[in-house]
């Protein structure tokens, strides 16, 4: 059984369905990438495998870890090793970076984490993520640059140390040096702590810096298509028009849906 | 949290040079329309004290229990307390449990304690007083110090406007006085220490602080009381006078406890020439409190820093009127409030902004900040705007905020449950006050108080967020 197993995900808000029945299976040490042309589901399968109250998961299940966590709090998802990056970080006025890091790891501890081994932990990932050591003392992401607030998500990744991160299109609105830093310090992680991630993105220019083993392609609420990292070099030549045709999404259904190893 | 009127959306701004001389914000029964600055009974008419007594006497017999009404939704009544019923006691013994366990444990330049209507305890560090600092009780300062005390005493503050600030100035009992001279650079704070443990009481408490020139001090006030059945009121007066070129950061810690005690208090503190004053009121409990707060420049080249919060919980009724006031310019002002309320509390803050005619060159703002944490409770933030000179600016913005649920889902995602998250949220909104304090051991305690009242309303904080 698979770290992270997602099967037969159906989703809805409150105006339309938008997951369509979506099988995806990733474990620790694997990097997926999710690619899909705008409105396809991406952040909404993101932000239902954290359990965001505004989707409503109508059929199938989220099982991680061998838990069915399909109706888990979301804190519940995040201390069981869960993490979401997110598109559109929020900022938390009045709380600094540095203390909000040690609230989130005491959260997921019995006792509350040494000081010593905070500041070291924060140290490497400060070095990590190549940003002021001021960076920690500023409230979290209150005033930051689209690339500071990219960083800072990035940041808590490595200081959370989750099995499996979901970066939410974390490479939009990105300089490319800040993409460098940002798609680095999640190779790293992957490469040091046996990260796994679902990377989804738009486009495919954060996977010429992180390279992923599999390779999803999501359309209309649905995965269509499944490979390795051909086939980002495919969707670059091809673009998204030429696949939809060919997989006929919407009516076609999926193609080898739920099977990684296409 | 959605802005309802930034700084400079919706926000009423007067800064102009023409002729206009007076701007005045439509609103009929805003306090602020009718509103003329303390104008003081003391030294202005050289009554002695016991004439001030005698006369303060005849109104008390002689005047109801005051109503304050606002823009015809609001009032602040006194209808329930039933003041016969209530004593001052000048005999109390030793310094109540609730100010040892409340009160930090750090150094300090001087602590006065007034328990009732006696003064319990009283120190000061010894190379203070040799430097001629004087702490003491107001009582004792009228018998050691009368010509410096007089002088100030009441200087500003009247004494028959309502029945309870006739009451104060009447029957005051015990009293604090700090006096800190020329030139004398204090680092530690003086705590000034108002208590009452048991229900019954009726504490007319009186304060009276004189910052010398170029002196600089802190003041730590703090009104505690124990959590008692039953009635007691605080009226109280405290009027703080910086003189040139002195400096002051002034903090209240407020916290009523959860008896049924009533606090209707005046407040002025004067800012000399050159002189600055940072003043904070943490407003954290009590059934029924009334506070008007008065900042005033009195000077040329006065400055000022005016902050607030409060916390309101369930049914206590909070009043603050505050008054940014600049007598003369150039002079500087900036006021920042924020506040919070749960349960099925009211809370309602008016922020005046006067400038009389002639304070060429002042510069002052003012803004207010709500955060609704409850479906029955309830905030009211009215600023206003007197401007009646010419060469000035003067405005005022403020906003409206709930709980944000993105933000929620965000730290939920790191790992904090729902109840943790909100409370970073509300501490959060606190913190750029609570940070001014610059004082560690108070910064705590205010950030200790808001998250037991936060975990106290925390059910109805979970009822208010699902059903929106």
């Amino acid at each position: 059984m698979a770290d992270l197993e997602i099967k037969d995900l159906h989703v809805r808000t409150d105006e339309r369905e938008i997951l369509r029945g979506v099988d995806l299976e990733i474990n620790r040490g694997e990097i997926h990438a999710l690619m899909g042309p705008n409105g396809s589901g991406k952040s909404t399968l993101a932000n239902t495998l954290l359990g965001h109250p505004s989707y409503e998961i109508t059929e199938g299940s989220i099982t991680f870890k061998g838990e069915d966590i399909t109706e888990s709090e979301p804190h519940e998802r995040a201390k069981a090793g869960l993490f979401l990056a997110f598109q559109y970080p929020v900022s938390i006025p009045g709380v600094s970076v540095a203390n909000f890091l040690r609230m989130a790891i005491n959260a997921k501890r019995e006792e509350p984490i040494q000081v010593k081994e905070f500041r070291t932990q924060l140290q490497h990932a400060i070095e990590l993520l190549d940003v002021d050591k001021a960076f920690t003392s500023r409230h979290l992401n209150d005033g930051f640059s689209g690339g500071e607030k990219k960083r800072a998500e990035i940041l808590q990744m490595a200081m959370l140390q989750p099995d499996i991160a979901i970066l939410d299109e974390t490479d939009s609105g990105l300089d490319i040096d800040a993409l460098r830093t940002v798609a680095e310090g999640v190779q790293r992680l992957h490469d040091e702590q046996g990260l796994g991630a679902l990377i989804i993105t738009h486009y495919q220019r954060i996977l010429h810096y992180v390279k992923p083993e599999f390779v999803h392609i999501l359309m209309d609420g649905k995965i269509v298509l499944e490979g390795g990292v051909e086939l980002v070099e495919r969707l670059e030549r091809e673009g998204y028009d030429q696949i939809r045709q060919e997989v006929g999404a919407g009516t076609a259904g999926a193609v080898a849906a739920g099977d990684s190893s296409v | 949290m959605s802005e309802s009127g930034g700084a400079s959306n919706g926000a009423q701004s007067a800064s102009t040079n023409g002729a206009t001389p007076i701007q005045v914000k439509a609103g009929r029964h805003r306090e602020a329309t009718l509103y003329e600055a303390l104008h003081g009974a003391g030294a202005g008419d050289g009554r002695t004290l016991a004439q001030l007594r005698e006369a303060a006497l005849r109104v008390y017999e002689s005047s109801e229990l005051p109503v304050w009404r606002r823009s015809g939704f609001w009032s602040t009544t006194l209808q329930d307390l039933d003041l016969e019923a209530l004593e001052t006691s000048v005999q109390e013994d030793g310094v109540p449990d609730v100010v040892t366990r409340t009160l930090p444990s750090r150094p300090r330049a001087g602590r006065i304690v007034q328990s009732a209507g006696a003064v319990v305890q009283v120190e000061l560090d010894a190379e203070l007083a040799a430097k001629g600092v004087i702490l003491c009780s107001l009582e004792q300062a009228f018998e050691q110090h009368r010509e410096l005390v007089s002088e100030w005493y009441s200087k500003r503050v009247p004494i028959d406007r309502h029945k309870l600030e006739a009451a104060n100035a009447a029957l005051w009992t015990g009293g604090a006085f700090l006096y800190v001279p020329h030139g004398v650079v204090v680092e530690q704070p003086f705590e000034i220490v108002y208590a009452i443990d048991r229900a019954g009481v009726a504490q007319y408490g009186r304060t009276l602080v004189l910052g010398g020139p170029t002196s600089e001090f802190r003041v730590h006030e703090y009104e505690l009381a124990e959590d008692f059945e039953g009635q007691a009121l605080h009226a109280g007066v405290f009027e703080l006078y910086l003189q040139d070129g002195a400096r002051c950061r002034v903090a209240q810690y407020q916290d009523w406890g959860r008896g049924e005690v009533f606090d209707v208090s005046t407040r002025f503190v004067g800012v000399g020439r050159d002189a600055y004053c940072h003043w904070l009121p943490a407003l954290l409990g009590g059934h029924l409190v009334r506070q008007h707060l008065e900042l005033a420049v009195t000077e040329k080249g006065g400055d000022m820093a005016f902050r607030g919060l409060f916390f309101a919980e369930e049914h206590e009724h909070l009043d603050v009127f505050a008054v940014d006031l600049h007598e003369t310019g150039p002079s500087g002002g900036d006021v920042h409030w924020r506040g919070t309320a749960t349960g099925e509390s009211r809370a309602s803050f008016e922020g005046l902004i006067q400038i009389d005619p002639g304070a060429q060159q002042t510069h002052t703002y003012l803004q207010i900040h709500s955060m609704m944490l409850s479906p029955k409770a309830r905030i009211d933030a009215i600023p206003s705007v007197l401007v009646s000179a010419d060469d000035v600016s003067a405005s005022h913005g403020g906003t409206v905020g709930e709980l944000d649920e993105t933000a929620i889902f965000y730290m939920q995602t790191r790992g904090l449950d729902r109840a943790a998250a909100v409370r970073v949220i509300v501490e959060g909104f606190f913190e750029p006050l609570v940070a001014e304090l610059q004082d560690e051991a108070l910064e705590e305690l205010v950030r200790g108080r808001v998250a037991e009242k936060l975990a106290a309303a925390r059910e109805d904080i979970e009822t208010y967020a699902t059903s929106r």
